[in-house]
């Protein structure tokens, strides 16, 4: 008897509290699905598509300031870098030799809270094939966002930043990211 | 004329606006400094603002901040700035507009769909007793020869009537005739 008042009484699903439970529940599984291969501290840049903040530079070791405004026409490729950044030291060789290798692109470092001194001892140590640039009181770090180093900006001949690389690059990355620069991004 | 194009887009784009507000100077500069320096987030240190970090990168950010406000921009020229370089990541205030309305307002009106859902089940588990009271007067009760539509149910509620009453039926044999 008393199965036969349990069957009769079988517990069915309250459609409300199912409807409500959907509507909290889908939302956020659809936050975290559109997110999972997501990196939670990568912050996009909003330059990206926007022109380059313009900069006027002096290199290391002194000389005529390098400005940006007078390299348009030609794609450019602009590297955060420090000494005391170990990927720096990685990737320097893979940059030398892609500005070796690509006349036509534009390269140039900006030296980011490091000393000049050590600065041009590093670069004559290793050797280089384009300008580094001091950015004595990070203004121009500021205005192209930097969080860290190494950031490195491809830049189109129309002046337009196409990506920005975060960490160390190798010469597939560099080659591959500066024909977008060269196609303006397309 | 591409060189035109270049300068032109270059500087329409990154040609600074006007300053909106008064040339600060003296220990008013140093106070709006920190205040401003406050809702900004240093980029390279973890949950800090500018006017609190240490950080080479923050004391640029707050360097550039007090010449801003010197130069006589005001606090949301200036944010702005920032922003465009580093995105909203940069605000430690997120700005009441778009998505951000969810941040600043989404607690206090789930806490109010809260209360309206506790309130609504708590008047909802107060109705039984209220049935109880009104089932008590004859004409709410049920007939006493209804059975339940389960043949299942039906059988054990015969079952009960003949063990309480001596017959299966709601109603006496003596009623009945």
């Amino acid at each position: 008897m008393a199965t036969a008042l349990t069957s009769a009484s079988a517990p069915r699903v309250n459609r409300r509290v199912l409807v409500a439970g959907l509507a909290i529940a889908l939302p956020l599984v659809a936050v975290l699905v559109a997110n999972l291969g997501r990196d939670p501290h990568s912050v996009r840049s909003p330059l990206i598509g926007r022109p380059a903040p313009p900069f006027r530079l002096v290199p290391v070791g002194g000389g005529a300031p390098v400005a940006l405004e007078s390299l348009h026409g030609k794609p450019v490729v602009i590297n955060f870098w420090a000494t005391w950044c170990v990927p720096c030291f990685q990737e320097h060789a893979a940059l030398v030799e892609a500005a070796r290798s690509l006349p036509a692109v534009q390269f140039l470092g900006i030296v980011y809270e490091d000393d000049e001194a050590q600065t041009g001892e590093f670069l004559r140590q290793r050797g280089t094939a384009y300008a580094s640039l001091m950015d004595k009181d990070g203004k121009t770090a500021i205005a192209y966002g930097v969080f860290g180093v190494p950031e490195t900006f491809f830049i189109d001949p129309e002046g337009r930043i196409v990506e920005k690389h975060v960490g160390p690059l190798d010469r597939g990355a560099i080659l591959s990211l500066v024909a977008r620069a060269r196609g303006g991004g397309r | 004329m591409t060189l035109v194009a270049f300068a032109l887009s270059g500087l329409l784009a990154l040609a600074p606006e006007a300053p909106r507000g008064q040339p600060l100077s003296g220990k008013l500069l140093d106070q709006r400094t920190d205040e401003v320096g406050a809702l900004l987030r240093c980029p390279v240190c973890q949950g800090l603002s500018i006017a609190d970090s240490p950080a080479t990168m923050a004391r640029n950010m707050k360097a550039e901040v007090r010449e801003k406000l010197a130069a006589g921009y005001d606090q949301e020229q200036i944010l702005a700035d920032f922003e465009r370089s580093y995105g909203e990541f940069v605000r430690l205030q997120p700005p009441v507009r778009g998505v951000n309305w969810l941040v600043w307002f989404g607690p206090a009106a789930m806490l109010l769909a809260g209360g309206a859902v506790v309130a609504w089940a708590l008047r909802r588990s107060q109705r039984p007793r209220g049935e109880e009271v009104a089932l008590q007067r004859d004409s709410d009760l049920p007939s006493r020869d209804t059975l339940p539509a389960d043949p299942r149910l039906a059988a054990a509620v015969r079952r009960v009537r003949m063990l309480a009453y001596g017959w299966p039926d709601g109603i006496s044999p003596k009623e009945r005739a």
